[in-house]
């Protein structure tokens, strides 16, 4: 909140509903919806790196404002719910990021619909060279799994994902639907041939990862419309990446984080490569101007280092309590120029060992 | 020259004589590591805290806060609040002003004149001051009722540093007519001397300690009933300080202190943080006498804790100079610091003396000039925070130490050792009349030393160096000084009424044999309850099982002085001190008991576990009577009890007075804490050349808090103060932006160290008993941060060659980064200057 100049909160506080709605009485609900207005568990949230959203504004509260809750059975009924429900109502995945928003005050859902009764969601799949993730795939499950670790950047995305808690209860689909400029998976999954399936009563579509992200916190679903699955193409041979997040501690996100996804051609020449930056602007950012600098060349110093200043121009950080501006740029810079060392030696075939930093250590 | 001074106190010449005559007979159960008891209870979840009671008509209250640091108050209105459904009543601070008297100001003049009301008044100081609050029937209702509450204010400029108070442009409490809350001059030796006859003085322009807290697991809790029929006020809490509260709470309220009723329970973590919640005990007492004596409940949220529990002291080192002599031994230091105490001064301005308990540090410097200063700001207030206000001095010490070792071209750990004070020097006594009892810092500086592997790391580090890599070695000497002297409150305010330091307990054999012991103390973590069975179990000759210890305050059921609370590094020795009382005043009874009761001799009694429990034999008749039969004759079977045992009640009650006299007022001169124990960390730091993060290579910690009571739990208290100081030194800051606005009201921003940043940590454990208390312990609770003194040094050793000064205690990524730019473009010479008097060689190696 604070670090923004205009979002003190208002002097003068409004209630924007009538408050009469309680939570239903769910037994099976799942504990998270639970949390939101029944438990004293308050862990709090402060905004991520953007600004300009309204949405954005921490207050001072542990107990979310009533809403009512609605179970779906199917991806059908989760559309025709929201439909019904109407554009204050929320779906819910793992709660992850919502909860802490509702509990804040931040967010305000007159109703929550929740999917994670719907079969089949959270599946995690390997076929014709693409691993298909359910929308309510958890990033551990995804850790643990077989797909991942065939895709050395997955599996350094999701083991390093704030905390167990968070893990164990946050989902893929839920992430990349949040769309905060901080989240990891957009970040990585950028990286590679990333689609992402979705479902609305008027029919199916699935849309390029590269075209879904509009701005931070906003995505091009409709009010609608659900993730039902992402799939991504499982990288070629000699293709490998690397993810480096610097956090200041775990259950925090990243101060500044690095993709990098390389695919290497005969005598370490680089045959192409995509560089994704985390944290550092509204949304994830391809570095363009820094791959083109290295792809279909040999991968020297001299290259790197100047694919790593483009990639400091590319940057386009704020000052926040993780950090100013300048040093992201700093920061962002160093991660990628080791994700590519990272990368290109796993892309030789080394086991190496890569993930998230941590404050003194 | 330091000169070895004599120790002429008469009252500590005392204390040393008794504590040898006691400590007579190898104790069975002191120092033994046993297991805490009370893990059992608190690792399954069966503590009980604050929020785990619920009392048969409870309400919860709910404050709405400031969202600005400094503005006028023009309208509060909770008429839409009060109508919500679940709604019982609601406070306003205008309400408020009419039903209590401000609090007392423990500061003299100026801050006399500060009106420090529980709720802000007609303007808000700091951002999440309480402005009104709402009560209903439940938690939910109470915050929906709160966000209708409606609050305009007009904004003031806010004062937000210490050098910005001292400027006096904009007031925080006009009526005071300053900024500046406390000032007085801290001067001994002959300055003027040793700055003339000085081979070398270093110029440093400004040192900064920065504002961080602790942040205890769990945030402030508190039921309160006011209870007309019975006139009383009873409060279940977590603070850990209620008789200093209950002082406070009484002329508010304007009830008799015995009207106060203090009860606390298991408390998850204080630190010191929870001594200054009482303005709430004072709004919750209100809200359940106007809410129809019904109980009201607060648990502070995370956020709130941030914003407007306490803070830890901020400090500013002005113009400091220096004097060595031609080897690198500090002569002198003059200095001017700035203590920023936030919106109300509370517990201060005690710490504009406290940290005199340190005044040289671990060193021998005698000629000390400390120009010392507090100002209020538009901040949170501060309160006591583990290691408070002697870290800062410290700190501070430290910095200067490093400072000069690198100007002069002295090896650190030469350069400490040059200018500790020895071994053979203790007790020693300080230039302020501070009484060190014993330590041995340079043996503990060799054992940290070893520890690390310091002559290898001095080896890597050279080579590193070649590589360009920054890496640093780094030391921090630190003071645990423990058990207070309150009379240091009257170089604060002459008219102070208190003194002395004390704590009662009560050793009781109860109806059916069964040895209880109470005392008031608030334990927060520290293992009270094992160590006092400890110390029990070898008066009575037991174990430590056969002995209940009942923790927490307790108005009505355990004992208590004025003093009674969990502060200033002390159980081990007052605690401790007061349960040894008791239970050799049973003992003593016991044995008149067992003497009638067997026909034995007193003399002949031995204490013991027989086939029927905990008894008292006669070695010569070979005949026992246990616990039972013993404590059956004076309380249930006592027809037959002869008169001259009519005094023996098995209840024994007593109070352990620490040794202090008055302190000379106008020198600023006496006695300030019985013991110190010392911790000194030896830290391996480097500096990432691409992202400036500091990564910790390796760490040792070396405490010596005299005699260890259970060496596990002093491990722990170590490995907590250490992760504590990391998390300080890299991660953990409560800054504020210019507006007054606090940028760490979340974790998530105030990034509270975990295991993740943690190195692996190496322990070293010396001795060195107190001569001043009956079991040789020392206090150590607060470890006096060392680790914030062993980073920032090992940065300096890192970075000096780049020409960066560290001269802050908080240190990122980022602000290295900084640094290093500004070196570059020549910032380091404006901050620190050397000046070479003499002819005599710039080195002294
Ligand atoms: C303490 C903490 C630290 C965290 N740190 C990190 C971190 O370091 N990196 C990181 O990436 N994340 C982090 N997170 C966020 C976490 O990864 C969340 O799990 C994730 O962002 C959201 O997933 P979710 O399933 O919890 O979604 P929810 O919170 O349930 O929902 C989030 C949003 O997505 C919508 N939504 C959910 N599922 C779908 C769907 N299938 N289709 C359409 N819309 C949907 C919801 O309506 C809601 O608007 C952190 C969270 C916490 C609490």
């Amino acid at each position: 909140m604070s670090q923004v100049p205009n979002a003190r909160v208002e002097a003068v506080y409004f209630s924007s509903a009538g408050g009469e709605t309680a939570v239903s009485s769910c037994l099976s609900a799942p504990i998270a919806i639970e949390c939101a207005r029944t438990t004293t568990n308050d862990f709090c949230r402060s905004p991520t790196a953007d600004t300009r959203h309204p949405k954005r504004q921490a207050e001072n509260i542990v107990y979310a404002h009533p809403f009512s809750y609605h179970r779906a059975g199917s991806l059908l009924e989760a559309s025709e719910l929201l439909q019904q429900l109407g554009e204050e109502a929320r779906l819910i995945a793992g709660g992850q990021s919502l909860i802490p928003l509702m509990k804040m005050r931040m967010v305000r859902p007159s109703a929550l619909v929740d999917i994670n009764f719907i079969p089949g969601l959270s599946e995690i799949r390997c076929s014709d060279g693409q691993l298909r993730f359910g929308a309510l795939a958890r990033h551990a499950d995804i850790e643990e799994s077989d797909a991942a670790s065939s895709i050395p950047i997955v599996q350094d995305c999701a083991a390093g994902i704030a905390d167990v808690q968070v893990r164990n209860q946050g989902t893929i689909g839920g992430s990349l639907a949040e769309a905060d400029p901080s989240g990891d998976w957009g970040a990585v999954l950028l990286t590679l041939e990333t689609s992402v399936r979705c479902s609305r009563p008027s029919g199916e579509r699935t849309i390029a990862l590269d075209d879904f992200f509009k701005d931070a916190y906003t995505t091009v679903l409709g009010h609608d419309e659900l993730i039902s699955e992402i799939i991504v193409k499982q990288p070629a041979k000699n293709s490998a990446g690397a993810y480096l997040a610097f956090k200041r501690s775990a259950p925090v996100y990243a101060t500044a984080s690095a993709a990098v996804q390389l695919t290497l051609g005969d005598s370490d020449t680089c045959k192409d490569v995509r560089i994704v930056l985390g944290c550092v602007g509204l949304t994830a950012i391809r570095a363009k101007e820094a791959e083109k600098t290295l792809r279909e060349k040999k991968l020297e110093k001299k290259r790197i280092d100047s694919a790593v200043e483009a990639v400091r121009a590319a940057a386009e950080p704020q000052d926040d309590m993780r950090g100013s501006a300048d040093y992201k740029r700093v920061l962002i810079a160093a991660l990628v120029k080791r994700a590519i060392g990272i990368a290109a030696r796993r892309a030789r075939g080394e086991q190496v060992e890569a993930g998230h930093e941590y404050v003194g250590r | 020259m330091a000169k070895t001074t004599r120790v002429k106190n008469k009252r500590l010449k005392a204390a040393a004589g008794s504590g040898k005559s006691r400590a007579t007979g190898a104790p069975k159960w002191v120092g033994q590591p046993i297991r805490r008891v009370e893990e059992d209870r608190l690792v399954r979840g069966k503590g009980i805290f604050v929020d785990d009671q619920k009392l048969t008509g409870m309400l919860h209250i709910r404050f709405v806060r400031s969202s600005y640091g400094h503005a006028k108050i023009t309208r509060v209105d909770v008429t839409k609040a009060a109508a919500l459904p679940g709604v019982v009543c609601t406070l306003t601070g205008a309400e408020v002003k009419g039903l209590v008297k401000p609090f007392i100001e423990i500061g003299p003049d100026v801050g006399q004149k500060i009106a420090d009301y529980p709720m802000a008044v007609d303007k808000v100081v700091y951002q999440g001051e309480p402005v009104a609050a709402v009560v209903a029937e439940n938690r939910m209702a109470a915050e929906d009722a709160a966000e209708l509450v409606e609050v305009e204010y007009e904004p003031l400029p806010p004062v937000m540093t210490a050098e910005d108070a001292l400027k006096e442009g904009s007031l925080v409490h006009p009526g005071m007519g300053t900024n500046r809350n406390w000032h007085g001059v801290f001067e001994y030796g002959d300055m003027e001397k040793a700055f003339k006859q000085a081979d070398h003085v270093v110029h440093i322009d400004r040192l900064h300690f920065h504002r961080f807290s602790s942040t205890p697991l769990e945030c402030n809790a508190m039921i309160a009933v006011w209870d007309s029929r019975s006139e009383r006020i009873e409060y279940w809490s977590n603070n850990s300080f209620p008789s200093f509260a209950a002082q406070f709470l009484s002329p508010a309220l304007g009830v008799r202190i015995d009207q106060i009723l203090m009860k606390s329970f298991d408390i998850g973590g204080g630190f010191g943080i929870k001594i200054t919640n009482y303005p709430y005990m004072a709004l919750c007492a209100l809200a359940s006498r106007k809410a129809g004596d019904r109980p009201v409940k607060w648990t502070e949220t995370r956020t709130e804790h941030m914003q407007a529990s306490a803070h830890g002291n901020e400090r500013t080192f002005l113009d400091t100079r220096v004097a060595l002599d031609k080897n690198g031994v500090i002569t002198a230091i003059d200095s001017r610091h700035v203590d920023d105490c936030g919106a109300y001064p509370r517990y201060e301005p005690l710490g504009c003396v406290i940290w005199a308990q340190v005044l040289p540090g671990s060193y021998r410097v005698r000629n000390i000039r400390i120009d010392m200063n507090q100002v209020v700001t538009n901040k949170c207030p501060v309160g006591p925070n583990r290691g408070y206000s002697r870290m800062q001095q410290l700190w501070f010490l430290e910095r200067v130490l490093d400072i000069c070792g690198h100007s002069l071209g002295i090896p650190t750990d030469e350069m400490r050792l040059r200018n500790y004070i020895r071994k053979n020097e203790m007790p020693y006594e300080t230039p302020n009349g501070c009484v060190y009892d014993s330590g041995d810092y340079a043996g503990m500086l060799a054992m940290g030393k070893t520890l690390v592997g310091w002559d290898d790391w001095k080896r890597k580090q050279a080579a590193a160096r070649e590589e360009g890599r920054w890496i640093g070695l780094g030391i921090g000497s630190t003071l645990d000084s423990g058990t207070n002297n309150f009379g240091q409150a009257r170089i604060i305010n002459a008219g102070a009424p208190f003194s002395g330091q004390s704590k009662a307990a009560i050793a009781k054999l109860d109806i059916y044999g069964e040895v209880v012991i109470s005392m008031g103390s608030v334990p927060q973590g520290q293992g009270h309850e094992t160590t006092a069975a400890q110390v029990v179990a070898d008066v009575l000759g037991v174990s430590p099982g056969h002995v209940k210890v009942k923790p927490g305050f307790d108005t009505e059921q355990n004992a208590y002085t004025g003093h009674t609370g969990t502060y200033a590094s002390q159980f081990a020795v007052t605690g401790l001190s007061a349960i040894h009382g008791a239970a050799t005043k049973l003992r003593k009874e016991m044995s008149r008991l067992a003497a009638w009761a067997l026909k034995a001799k007193e003399k002949d009694l031995e204490f013991g576990v027989g086939a029927q429990g905990p008894e008292v034999r006669d070695k010569r008749s070979k005949k026992s009577i246990n616990y039972w039969a013993l404590a059956n004759i004076v309380n249930v079977n006592n027809a037959g009890m002869p008169e001259k045992l009519w005094d023996v009640t098995l209840n024994c009650r007593h109070v352990y007075h620490a040794p202090f006299q008055l302190p000379d007022v106008k020198k600023k001169f006496g006695n300030l804490t019985l013991t110190y124990a010392a911790q000194i960390h030896v830290a391996v730091v480097e500096v990432d050349r691409d992202t400036f993060q500091p990564k910790i290579l390796a760490y040792a910690c070396v405490d010596d808090c005299g005699r260890a009571i259970n060496p596990r739990i002093v491990e722990g208290q170590v490995h907590g103060c250490t992760a504590h100081g990391i998390g300080a030194a890299l991660m953990e800051d409560c800054a504020y932006d210019g507006d007054g606005n606090l940028l760490a009201s979340t974790f998530s921003d105030y990034t509270p160290i975990t295991a993740m940043n943690m190195p692996d940590l190496l322990y070293g454990h010396m001795e060195s008993p107190s001569p001043f208390t009956f079991n040789g312990a020392k206090g150590m609770g607060e470890g006096g941060a060392a680790p914030v003194h062993t980073i920032c040094a090992a940065l300096q050793d890192a970075l000096y060659s780049k020409g960066v000064i560290i001269n802050d205690s908080h240190n990122t990524g980022d602000s290295i980064f900084l640094a290093v730019q500004r070196a570059g473009t020549g910032g380091f010479a404006s901050s620190v200057r050397i000046e070479h008097r003499r002819a005599a060689g710039r080195s002294a190696r």
